[in-house]
């Protein structure tokens, strides 16, 4: 399978500032990954060097098959894009900006166009500068999309939209994604929105890839067991693999990483009982920024 | 079929769609000569990547529980009455493992926890709505 892009040995300075340090990363064709980290991780930057809207100070990036760089119209009229912060051409109405837009792109599709605004509930007439945060989102969402894009960056694309709007959204990502099998990145920091729709996960913390692998093969290495023994426990556990604890006397909840094959063993060891149970993203999360984390 | 999935609990989105139809075979809900809705059909109402599906239909087709016929979808296999017995037993085993935990750290005794479940099993433990929903662990 082609990739999409791909980063390879990317580091990109701001003054004395690294925002993206040796990030290698390739996202074959069709896979829909969800970019994730802290404010000022990185995110943003690495979606600015795959559309070439930034340039690596060490490392190259390449988008679908091209430098990022010197992406031509060809290529970009393959990308669509939904920055944080949409800047649009606030005098004109929506109807107008739309079609104008749209004057760009060979394959715009009208249908899709429409049932978006139906859909999402937005009126053409309003002037763009006029429309709130959420309904801005709206519009830079269907202006990103009615071109059957290959390759689809989505940067807090929903941020600021409400819980109904949110998951008419996440509806029509579902459908698109099925629909177009199109390339999807996604970044947000509702990771509710992200488990929903991603296969892939890419981490990124201080600039660097820390997490690259599927959403299935993240669930099943974090887990949190409940620990549990008619005798009162040790104060703590001294396992490497052991990321967070919290005990009492008779119950402990440690949060723990590939150690699935280590219950029998453990319980053995401490003579307690273990119970095993899965963790969402959004609890995941906070684990992989730990310090033990390799 | 009915499947329900939870994109939150945290277990991967194809083991849940793997161990629900599992049950359902397992319990006979689905019967041997039963078709799996297709890839496509499923995805589209679970609104699933059909990568997932596939992948669930995968590990059934590896465990013996259905097989693809040509031309077909997949259909539930027939098993045998011994063969059925251990998965039963396996998969009880599996969902009581939870339950005992909590009446260990209730600090139950045996005897008083076989008594519940005793009951509970019979249909006499009298216990209604009220208790059902309290959280525990």
């Amino acid at each position: 399978m082609a990739n999409a892009f791909e980063l390879e040995d990317l580091t990109k300075k701001f003054g004395s500032v690294v925002a993206l340090d040796k990030v290698t990363l390739a996202i074959p064709e069709r896979r829909v990954v969800g970019l994730i980290g802290r404010n000022g991780s990185g995110k943003t930057t690495l979606m600015h060097h795959v559309v070439g809207l930034q340039l690596p100070t060490h490392g190259r990036c390449t988008t679908l098959g091209e430098p990022a760089a010197t992406l031509g119209s060809e290529q970009l009229a393959e990308i669509g894009v939904v920055w944080q912060e949409s800047r649009f051409l606030d005098w004109m109405t929506v109807e107008r900006h739309i079609r104008y837009v749209a004057s760009f792109y060979r394959r715009w599709d009208r249908e899709r166009e429409q049932r978006l605004l139906h859909e999402l509930e937005l009126e053409t007439n309003k002037r763009v500068g006029t429309l709130t945060p959420g309904n801005a989102q709206k519009l830079g969402l269907i202006l990103a999309v009615c071109h059957h894009p290959r390759l689809l960056l989505l940067d807090e694309p929903m941020s600021a939209l409400d819980p109904i709007s949110r998951r008419q959204v996440l509806a029509f990502l579902l459908e698109l994604l099925h629909e177009d099998e199109v390339t999807t990145v996604i970044s947000s920091h509702v990771l509710r929105d992200i488990e929903e729709i991603v296969e892939w996960i890419v981490c990124l913390d201080r600039g660097r890839v820390s997490v690259d692998c599927s959403l299935d093969s993240l669930q099943e290495r974090y887990s949190e067991w409940v620990v549990t023994s008619a005798r009162p426990l040790a104060r703590s556990f001294e396992e490497p693999w052991i990321l967070e604890q919290r005990t009492n006397n008779h119950k402990a909840h440690l949060m723990v990483r590939d150690a699935e094959d280590r219950i029998e063993s453990f319980e053995g060891k401490y003579e307690v009982q273990v119970h095993s149970q899965p963790l969402n993203l959004e609890r995941i999360f906070p684990l992989l920024h730990h310090r033990r984390n390799p | 079929m009915v499947v329900v999935i939870d994109p939150h609990s945290g277990v991967p989105v194809f083991r849940q769609l793997r161990d629900q139809i599992r049950f359902q075979i397992v319990s006979g809900m689905l019967k041997p000569g039963d078709e799996l809705p297709s890839t496509r059909a499923l995805s589209a109402e679970l609104g699933l990547n059909p990568m997932t599906i596939s992948k669930a239909y995968s590990y059934l087709e590896m465990d013996g529980l259905v097989e693809k016929r040509p031309g077909l979808c997949l259909v539930v296999n027939e098993l045998a009455d011994d063969d059925i017995d251990t998965r039963r037993v396996m998969q009880f085993r599996h969902s009581a493992k939870p339950v005992a935990a909590i009446a260990r750290q209730l600090g139950l005794s045996r005897q008083k926890a076989l008594e519940i479940f005793a009951e509970t099993l019979d249909g006499t433990d009298g216990a209604g709505a009220a208790s059902a929903s309290e959280e525990v662990g």
